[in-house]
């Protein structure tokens, strides 16, 4: 009957270290422009795990841009912005800079009608308009391989 | 023992250090403040990388020296906050607007650089 419950408490702590794992990537999508994507609510603990995860991946890749995807959380309520605020200033104290992306007219009806008006921080709505503007900052520029060849 | 202040072109560079108290702190702002004023210098960059820890005091005045140094005309960076210090600092709610940061000191050099550079043409 122990070893029963010992085993089904395993279980369950490997689990939540998987979700853990999976909550909070960081990933180097381009030579310094680390992006965030965020699936699910966010709360205290996991937004100090985010933050923590996200600064130590900046100072590791030296990177000076992050682009925060919010596109998989469904609600951004004051809480939620609080916490992103908070990560975005956190990012900031190490010098980079931080868009934040993903946002839906839904979301940005909710924070105009929370007050909560994001003030300083630059959002965008798709991941793929955030990465360009990471490009235009980093003085880098698309061009279709296709156009170039035909020029040669 | 008070930070020393080098000046290296128009930017005046001050390294911290783990010993830093308020007493030194005060003293850094004021030293800061006048040589600013009696040089020509456009730049101030603040080396925080030693730090483990900065308390509210430090956190205050940092922002503090930005906007006494920008009301004298010179602009601020503040180079090497490491991530701990970071969390701790936005914690306390010290988001410090006013303060611009950088990774190293190599690029608030460069950061600081552009911004002179910016200046003289217009």
């Amino acid at each position: 009957m122990t070893i029963q419950i010992d085993s089904n408490q395993e279980f369950m702590a490997a689990q939540r270290a998987t979700i853990s794992e999976l909550e909070t990537p960081v990933i180097e999508i381009w030579d310094g422009v680390l992006a965030l994507p965020i699936v699910g609510t966010v709360d205290t603990v996991r937004a100090q795990n985010m933050t923590e995860s996200l600064l130590l991946k900046i100072v590791e890749t030296k990177s000076e841009i992050v682009i925060l995807d919010i596109t998989g959380v469904p609600i951004v309520d004051t809480s939620v912005s609080r916490h992103l605020l908070e990560t975005i200033s956190a990012a900031r104290l190490l010098g980079a800079e931080v868009l934040l992306v993903g946002l839906t007219a839904r979301t940005a009806m909710t924070l105009v009608h929370l007050g909560l008006d994001l003030a300083g921080v630059t959002t965008r709505t798709t991941m793929a308009k955030g990465l360009q503007l990471a490009f235009a900052r980093l003085g880098l520029e698309v061009v279709s391989g296709r156009k170039i060849s035909a020029e040669l | 023992m008070s930070v020393p202040v080098i000046q290296v072109g128009s930017c005046l560079i001050a390294t911290l250090t783990e010993e830093i108290g308020d007493a030194e702190a005060l003293d850094l702002q004021e030293t800061l403040n006048s040589r600013i004023e009696k040089s020509s210098a456009t730049g101030v960059l603040l080396d925080i990388s030693v730090l483990e820890t900065i308390d509210s005091f430090l956190g205050r005045l940092l922002n503090e020296i930005t906007l006494g140094a920008r009301l004298l005309g010179a602009e601020t960076v503040v180079a090497g906050m490491r991530p701990a210090v970071a969390m701790t600092l936005v914690e306390l709610g010290l988001k410090l607007d006013g303060v611009r940061s950088t990774l190293d000191a190599e690029r608030g050099l460069a950061l600081l650089g552009q911004h002179l550079n910016g200046n003289s043409h217009t």
